[in-house]
């Protein structure tokens, strides 16, 4: 009976994880193409993110079971899928961002040919995401790393085609293309010494490894000062692919840093560490104070990825530290608050870009100053989103709490270690997050007041109405989604520290009970605030409230003085003169000792553009021009320059350099 | 339950719900007397916050819940943090843990509902308040973790009881660090509470409002909620200054009598600091907050320099 005996092979050989994987992975394809072929993209996307759903279910299959399906690493070019638990983790975060990001865009694109494209692209994007993190070889990994890079590009030029985007997508692709030079580099020379599923590579080469992952991967990841496409490129595409690429994209590439550096390395010493919590205290610091100056939301929220994944790579850092510094269980604890950081960061990410997305759909420009008033109109997307800025400004009892909460007891840790080199590291990015999460609380504090509060700025405002179910629905979800973790985060915590350095096993509870700390009981925390705040409410409640305007020291309340942006973060502008350096320019026009208009225009530059990347883009074209003088066009030259080669290569073999 | 617990957890609630407001009233009067007036008597505040809860709130055009929501979270999130402090190095379990940093995050809570309120009402004196409010809180924070990293060198905990056992040890008098730590804590302080040289809680000007200005919208009951919260926050500050950093022994009679002796002399502090001291430029106060940075960095610097111990 052969076909008998193939079916029992299949069923051996096909466990019921796998199965999902692979199912998951073609109803993707199915919805891609379906998003084509019909008139409508929204069946399409559905079909989509059914496939997400079951990526997802797959992976925390994986992740629970701790049992990994399919091929193991490999250091050869024959392609190999294969998902262990790290893969489960990161199918979850694609999960949790791209079936609720696939059901917005069914009700947000439009039925038409640029629609259907943009469906095949998030389904192909989507499918580019899934393909990295199951990759088990060299040639797929390398593959679905670049097809991640160019499809998002696509979808943008698909999306929009003015200048400005097209400018967009050329600095993004010039800089990931560049700076992700070093992940080739460092994935060939592990794939040559075999250190994808071999032993970890050690060594001189492994710094070099080092060095290169690191610029490759965080240019990917936004890091500073690698960052310089990330604001351009995240505000251009469409919500869903945006969300797509702040939520998830990103993260990808800090699983590629976590591939390198804690599996195929050996450990690389200390300064790797030192420098990754650098970078992220850097990255962590000028992202929020970046975002804190713009005005654009869909750019502000770009900066805060920059921002979160700057606290992602302190939690790296610091867990690499320690585990240099001989203490397992502390280094374990910052790489699951690192992951749980990251999976954070996709939920309220994800969430606050959709609802970018709902408002600019309601109201058309998200210029903040321009806005306003949207929570009464659009109750369920403000409340939503409001919550998603609650979250990511790591205030209890939401889940950006949790994870803060965890990285920042890591560094702190870190802070009365060993000896004074790590401590002051230690002690300085402690300041710095908490400094970090300050500062994301006055943004976002800011971004409600600016969007959802206070009186309409313009017309479109006054007159928004609420968006279609769908896009509602997966707003919500997210939202739920943050609260579920911030309430509930010691579920995964002790599952992500296993997945760390040193194999260590926490105790499981709702809340987080970390040796060395006062504990953090997140459900009794959100209970009793709950509880308190309603019995509090509802004892404040004066039914003789009286309606009266605000207090303007007894004038009427004038349209024209109301805050804006640049208003409210002004103190610290002021405060930090150095840092931002920021251009204002007064122009009075006097005639006939009158001032007949004051024209006012102020900006604070971005200073990574001005000082880093203006001179290097400049100095690479003049090089460009230099070295066109040597295309002349004339036979001659050429020959003199085939001559001379021939004649230098002659004099290196006759001195011994060329064996 | 032992009884020590019993007494801890009875001062945390009395003393927070109850004696917060005499903190308030004991520097007022001792500020006017300071400055040769006879001023509102100590109780002054109670009275204050009986006469607010009497009277009928106000409901601001336009407003959403949040300002109506404000008040009940702020004064929620800041009884909640009196539930975490040690009293003479004693708290009952309730289930909320004892950790320092969930007590900045809910601090932090209290201080995201106040400002986000002063945008739904969208009043120019409650933001201007408001935006200054966040600016020292970036500095604050950071500067209040620094101590905190401080605190746990000797026994590497973020708890708040092993943090106020550590100020019981004999030798934690000869520790530069400690002494960094509390001279630093002093700064966290004027600013938490509000008072001169960072704000002045007595002004009537709201050009010159910070922790006031997004209050100036409310009245009646929420406006007591806002002002209890103010006062208790000067409780937290306080307790926290004699649990963690003032060197006291350790039985706990010995501790409570610290703690009873230490809270009225540091508002004693505080009032004749307010007299002496005139208020800052608010672009200076960062300046002032970052030699504490400085002071920090010294400390931790001369902990491992004194061979970690």
């Amino acid at each position: 009976m052969p076909t008998r005996s193939a079916g029992a092979r299949v069923e051996r050989l096909i466990g019921a994880s796998e199965a999902l994987v692979l199912a998951g992975a073609s109803v993707i394809i199915v919805g891609a193409l379906s998003a084509v072929v019909s008139r409508s993209p929204r069946a399409g996307l559905t079909v989509q993110s059914i496939g997400v759903v079951l990526l997802g279910a797959a992976g925390v299959w994986v992740l629970a079971s701790g049992h990994a399906v399919g091929a193991a690493f490999r250091s050869d070019v024959r392609p190999a899928f294969g998902v262990d638990g790290l893969s489960g983790f990161f199918l979850l975060v694609i999960a949790v961002v791209g079936a609720p990001a696939t059901l917005f865009a069914r009700d947000a694109l439009e039925a038409d040919g640029r629609g259907r494209s943009l469906a095949l692209a998030t389904g192909v994007f989507l499918l580019a995401l899934v393909g990295f993190v199951c990759a088990r070889d060299v040639s797929t990994f390398l593959g679905f790393w670049e097809l991640m890079t160019l499809v998002p590009a696509a979808a943008i030029l698909l999306a929009r085609q003015d200048r400005e985007a097209r400018h967009g997508v050329f600095v993004y692709l010039a800089i990931t293309h560049i700076g992700g030079a070093g992940v080739w580099v460092s994935m060939l020379v592990l794939a040559q010494h075999g250190a994808l599923g071999g032993h970890p590579l050690g060594g001189g080469l492994a710094a070099f490894v080092a060095c290169a992952s690191l610029v490759g991967f965080s240019t990917k990841a936004g890091l500073m000062p690698l960052h310089s496409w990330l604001p351009r490129a995240h505000p251009l595409a469409p919500a869903h692919i945006s969300a797509l690429m702040s939520g998830v994209m990103i993260k990808l590439a800090l699983y590629g840093l976590v591939r390198v550096l804690f599996q195929w390395l050996a450990p690389p010493g200390l300064w790797v560490g030192i420098t990754l919590m650098a970078v992220g205290a850097l990255s962590c610091v000028g992202g929020v104070l970046y975002a804190l100056m713009q005005h654009e939301l869909k750019r502000l929220l770009a900066f805060h990825s920059i921002e979160n994944v700057g606290i992602v790579a302190l939690g790296l850092g610091a867990s690499l530290v320690f585990g240099d510094i001989g203490q397992p269980t502390w280094s374990a604890i910052a790489f699951a608050a690192a992951l749980l950081h990251a999976l954070n960061h996709a939920l309220f990410k994800g969430l606050l870009f959709l609802g970018a997305g709902a408002f600019s759909k309601a109201v058309g420009s998200l210029e903040l100053d321009r806005l306003g008033g949207l929570l009464r109109r659009m109750p369920w997307t403000g409340a939503a989103f409001a919550l998603g800025a609650m979250a990511i400004a790591g205030l209890p009892p939401l889940n950006g709490f949790a994870s803060e909460w965890l990285t920042l007891q890591s560094l702190l840790h870190l802070g009365v270690a060993s000896h004074l080199g790590v401590a002051l590291a230690g002690a300085l990015a402690t300041a710095a997050l908490a400094a970090t999460a300050a500062l994301a609380v006055y943004c976002f504090v800011k971004v409600i007041g600016l969007v959802l509060l206070g009186l309409p700025r313009r017309a479109e405002c006054a007159q928004a109405s609420e968006v279609p179910v769908g896009m509602r629905a997966s707003m919500v979800f997210l939202a739920g989604s943050c609260v579920a973790l911030g309430v509930l985060p010691g579920l995964l915590v002790p599952t992500l520290a296993a997945l760390g350095p040193g194999r260590v096993t926490l105790p499981a509870g709702a809340g987080l009970s970390v040796p060395g700390t006062g504990s953090l009981p997140t459900l009794a925390l959100a209970l009793a605030l709950v509880v308190s705040v309603g019995v509090l409410a509802r004892l404040a409640r004066s039914p003789r409230a009286a309606p009266a305007p605000a207090w303007v020291c007894g004038q009427l309340p004038a349209a024209g003085l109301a805050w804006k942006a640049a208003g409210f973060t002004k103190p610290l502008r002021l405060v930090l003169e150095v840092l931002f350096r920021a251009h204002r320019e007064v122009q009075v026009s006097v005639s006939a000792g009158v001032v007949q208009s004051i024209t006012y225009k102020a900006e604070v530059p971005h200073l990574f553009d001005t000082l880093l990347y203006g001179p290097v883009s400049q100095a690479a074209l003049r090089a460009a021009g230099v070295a066109r003088r040597l295309q002349s066009g004339s036979l001659r030259a050429y020959l003199i320059y085939l001559l001379a080669l021939l004649g230098l290569l002659l004099a290196l073999a006759r001195i011994g350099v060329l064996g | 339950m032992s009884l020590a617990t019993l007494i801890a957890g009875v001062i945390q609630v009395a003393g927070g719900v109850l004696g917060a407001p005499a903190i308030v009233g004991l520097i007022q009067h001792l500020k006017a007397r300071l400055q040769g007036r006879r001023g509102p008597p100590v109780l002054q505040p109670y009275r204050e916050l009986r006469r607010l809860w009497g009277k009928s709130g106000v409901a601001p055009e336009p407003h959403t819940f949040i300002y109506t929501l404000a008040p009940a979270l702020a004064a929620a999130s800041t009884a909640l943090v009196l539930l975490l402090l040690p009293i003479g190095g004693h708290a009952p379990d309730w289930g909320l843990g004892n950790d320092a940093l969930v007590l900045v995050g809910l601090l932090a809570l209290a201080r995201f509902t106040v400002t986000l309120a002063a945008w739904d009402t969208a009043g120019a004196f409650g933001l201007m308040g408001a935006a200054r409010d966040l600016m020292f809180s970036v500095f604050v924070d950071g500067l209040l973790l620094l101590v905190l990293v401080l605190l746990a060198l000797p026994l590497h905990s973020t708890d708040l009881l092993s943090m106020s056992h550590v100020a019981t040890l004999p030798e934690v008098w000869a520790r530069p660090a400690h002494w960094a730590a509390a001279l630093t804590f002093c700064l966290v302080i004027l600013a938490e509470t509000g008072r001169q040289p960072v704000d002045n809680p007595d002004t009537h000007l709201e050009l010159t409002m910070v922790h006031e200005g997004p209050l100036l919208e409310y009245a009646g009951r929420d406006l007591a909620y806002l002002q209890w919260a103010a006062a208790a926050r000067h409780w937290i500050m306080l307790v926290l200054a004699c649990e963690l950093l003032i060197p006291h022994p350790g039985p706990f009679v010995a501790q409570l009598a610290v703690l009873a002796a230490g809270v009225p002399a540091l508002s004693v502090a505080l009032a004749v600091c307010e007299t002496v001291q005139a208020k800052m430029r608010v672009l200076r106060v960062p300046l002032l907050l970052g030699s504490g940075a400085a002071l920090c960095l010294l400390g931790l610097a001369s902990w491992f320099a004194g061979g970690g111990g």
